[in-house]
């Protein structure tokens, strides 16, 4: 700093130059959202979706496998836990740079198609460039709300109950296709009795088991905008489970709470838990016992009130690749090799021949195989109730209220209400 | 550096003998139009280099400020636009048991975890304040907690001691107390997290050394020859000498509180149902204000938590500040 007119007129010129190198840098990384094409007509899409790392090793691989066939077509992938994709999610689409194509649930199809973000694929359907034929057991019709098509199905799965089969075996209990709901209670204490464990891990708080014990009894859990059933339905079903809490034939809330994001039945806090069938695959991993797959319980010996779920693959309606993302969702739900790189990861696959390109060796696949077909056989299946704009939030409400009725934070009467409340914040909003 | 003002040529210029002129006063200068021109040349200088703050400033914090003031008073869930409904997000918060719940929780980890942690702060630093041998390596290592501990990782290794079957769970196992571990527990997981907070005492300690080594030394001296022990020094003389200190911590430790959310949203998470531990055990305030944003997709009514925090956190503030007139003793003049 020797003379003070020179230092002025370089550091106005260095200021100048670092904000322009600052406003620069902004203005490239301000368009980050890579829409348009390359110069060779190479197209690139993205492609968002929930799960872990081995989901992460085999979706990679089908994308490799897809853009071999497709070499005009790039695939960016992304990748989080279930709950952190849907507010990542959220952002970019609020933000207008949503994901091209995502995996998606039936629980979001109307949420998403109210907020105006997910991608009518009928027209592609219409231009050939997906085909919607070849769908086990009606899927194909899964992702349709109000004659729009806003998914594809990728795999299918049903609530089962699964269980610890040394445990059924030493109390003595089988389950068979029609067994009621007084047997499975019975079930239960004979487990509690003869192996000292609980029977169940605290099915109270799964919206999807309480949905096929409403099915079962002429009601539902939602019907087109709201709630299908009332207070008192749920502070019956409510206060049983707080009985069978203090009987000891479901697990202790607490303990379960501890062991999360374990599950009970892996950590052998209980001997079943109702779930997903394609869970059985994470039980395996985690627990060291064998697990098998049994029916829904039922109300009259016949209904059990089952659907096939689903996930899914929906497309954005801003996206600019529409009929690549097409072509995408095509490969993915119908090419035989890829069906043998996923597995049940995601569920049984959807298209028959995904269905018989995969055919399972090892023995929890084939359980859940086994099982699919045997509810296809006994005819049990309905079409699915509907999922109102809102059906997330409820379900994780139901949940979380049914743990804390459980933990004895809540009388059941409390619990009703709270949820009732939350509810009808969330399906009126 | 000399004895000249080099980073001031301006001054140079000022016309001498008329001291009580303030400087930026053109009238008598000698050459009011260089002078000016001058002047702006280097304002401009200035304003180039703050710009970056200044853009910075306007779009990443007034910017959302005001938007999130707009949102406050709106519905709104991200993709529809904005509907204006007054005062609705406020009522139905306070309508809301999950709301009043997380306040609950919030005031009473604010209460509990903030003295346990100023009172580990102020302890260390009085043992560190003594000249000993390693001292500087005991403060740097007492400091380094709070360095770190704003960082997720610190809140997940926290998780993985004190969850079901880790290391404070065997512990409390060996000496007969069988109650799982702390963060799957709805009424412990708090704990945890004042024992998280307590952990991280570097910060406000360092303040407290600097404080303690301000207090002079006459002052023990003289009381020591009064026959004072060292209790008495400790409450008559240490204490109201670092008052001011201490009202700094409080209140910088009482507003961080109030906003504690990484270690309670990554230490509840999993842990149960929910984002904010069992039966929302750690359900802080900008927990739910997570919850109900992101989750819930409301970001009107987090808005409007957002700025009932703001104030909040705003009347706190003031009554510390009012409150200091009773027990902050500054030193004559210094105030």
């Amino acid at each position: 700093m020797v003379n003070g007119r020179n230092v002025e007129r370089r550091t106005v010129l260095k200021a100048a130059g670092a904000t322009a190198a600052t406003l620069g840098l902004a203005a490239t990384t301000g368009c980050g959202g890579d829409g348009g094409a390359s110069a060779d007509g190479t197209v690139t899409i993205r492609y968002a979706w929930w799960g872990a790392e081995d989901r992460a090793q085999r979706i990679n691989k089908t994308i490799a496998l897809f853009e071999k066939k497709y070499p005009k077509i790039k695939v960016k992938t992304d990748f989080q836990p279930y709950l952190d994709f849907w507010k990542k999610f959220n952002t970019q689409a609020s933000g207008g740079n949503p994901p091209d194509v995502f995996q998606n649930a039936i629980g979001f199809l109307r949420k998403y198609d109210a907020k105006n973000v997910l991608l009518d694929l009928s027209e592609q359907a219409k231009a050939g460039n997906l085909r919607m034929e070849g769908f086990r057991a009606g899927l194909e019709k899964f992702g349709e709300i109000d004659g729009k098509l806003l998914g594809v199905p990728v795999g299918s799965n049903s609530m089962a109950l699964v269980i610890d089969k040394p445990v059924y075996t030493r109390a003595g209990v089988k389950p068979e296709q029609g067994w009621t709901w007084d047997d499975f209670e019975a079930g239960m204490k004979k487990i509690r009795d003869k192996t000292g464990r609980a029977g169940d891990s605290g099915m109270y708080g799964t919206m999807y088991l309480y949905d096929l014990y409403l099915r079962q009894n002429g009601k539902a859990f939602f019907t087109e905008d709201g709630l299908g059933f009332t207070e008192a339905d749920l502070t019956d079903w409510w206060t049983k489970a707080r009985k069978g809490v203090e009987e000891g034939i479901y697990s202790d809330p607490k303990k379960v709470a501890q062991i999360k994001p374990k599950s009970a039945l892996a950590a052998e806090l209980a001997g079943s838990e109702f779930t997903w069938d394609n869970f059985t695959v994470r039980y395996t991993s985690e627990g060291k016992s064998e697990y098998g797959l049994a029916p829904i319980p039922t109300t009259d010996g016949k209904k059990t009130g089952q659907y096939l779920g689903s996930l899914m693959l929906s497309a954005s309606k801003r996206t600019q690749h529409p009929k690549e993302v097409a072509q995408f969702i095509d490969f993915m739900v119908h090419d035989p090799e890829v069906a043998k790189i996923m597995g049940y990861d995601r569920g049984v696959p959807a298209t028959q021949a995904q269905f018989d390109a995969y055919k399972p060796t090892d023995p929890v696949n084939q359980a859940i195989a086994a099982y699919e077909q045997s509810i296809v056989k006994a005819g049990v299946l309905e079409p699915i109730t509907p999922h109102p704009n809102g059906a997330d939030i409820c379900e994780s409400a139901f949940l979380r209220i049914a743990e804390e009725m459980g933990l004895g934070k809540r009388s059941v009467d409390e619990a009703v209400k709270q949820f009732f409340t939350e509810s009808k914040t969330a399906l009126g909003a | 550096m000399g004895t000249t003002v080099t980073h001031a040529p301006a001054m140079e210029d000022l016309p001498k003998g008329k001291g009580s002129e303030p400087r930026h006063g053109p009238v008598g200068s000698p050459r009011p139009a260089a002078l000016k021109r001058r002047r702006r040349r280097e304002n401009l200088a200035g304003y180039l280099f703050m710009s970056p703050w200044i853009a910075g400033f306007l779009l990443l914090t007034a910017g959302p400020m005001i938007a999130s003031l707009y949102f406050a008073f709106t519905d709104y869930n991200l993709f529809d636009a904005p509907q204006w409904i007054g005062l609705d997000n406020f009522s139905e918060m306070f309508g809301d048991p999950r709301w009043r719940h997380s306040v609950q929780v919030t005031l009473w980890y604010v209460a509990v975890g903030t003295p346990l942690k100023l009172l580990a702060a102020l302890g260390v630093a009085l043992l560190l304040a003594q000249s000993r041998r390693g001292q500087a390596f005991y403060r740097a290592a007492f400091y380094a907690p709070s360095l770190i501990g704003a960082s997720v990782s610190v809140a997940i290794v926290w998780k993985a001691i004190f969850s079901d079957d880790a290391v404070v769970d065997r512990t409390q196992k060996i000496f007969g107390i069988d109650v799982g571990g702390w963060t799957g527990d709805p009424d412990m997981i708090i704990y945890s997290l004042v024992a998280l907070t307590v952990w991280q005492f570097g910060a406000p300690m360092v303040i407290f050394l600097a404080g303690l080594k301000q207090v002079p030394r006459e002052l023990y001296e003289a009381a020591e020859v009064d026959g004072a022990g060292k209790m008495r020094r400790f409450w008559n003389i240490t204490l109201p000498m670092i008052s001011p200190v201490l009202f700094f911590n409080v209140l910088l430790e009482t507003i961080h509180s109030f906003q504690i959310f990484s270690s309670a949203y990554i230490v509840g998470g999993g842990a149960g149902s929910n984002a904010c531990g069992p039966a929302d055990g750690s359900m802080v305030y900008t927990c739910y204000l997570y919850v109900q944003g992101f989750e819930n997709s409301r970001m009107g009514l987090a808005s409007a938590m957002a700025w009932l925090l703001l104030i909040a956190v705003a009347l706190v503030t003031a009554v510390l500040f009012w409150s200091q007139k009773r027990w902050v003793h500054y030193e004559e003049g210094a105030r």
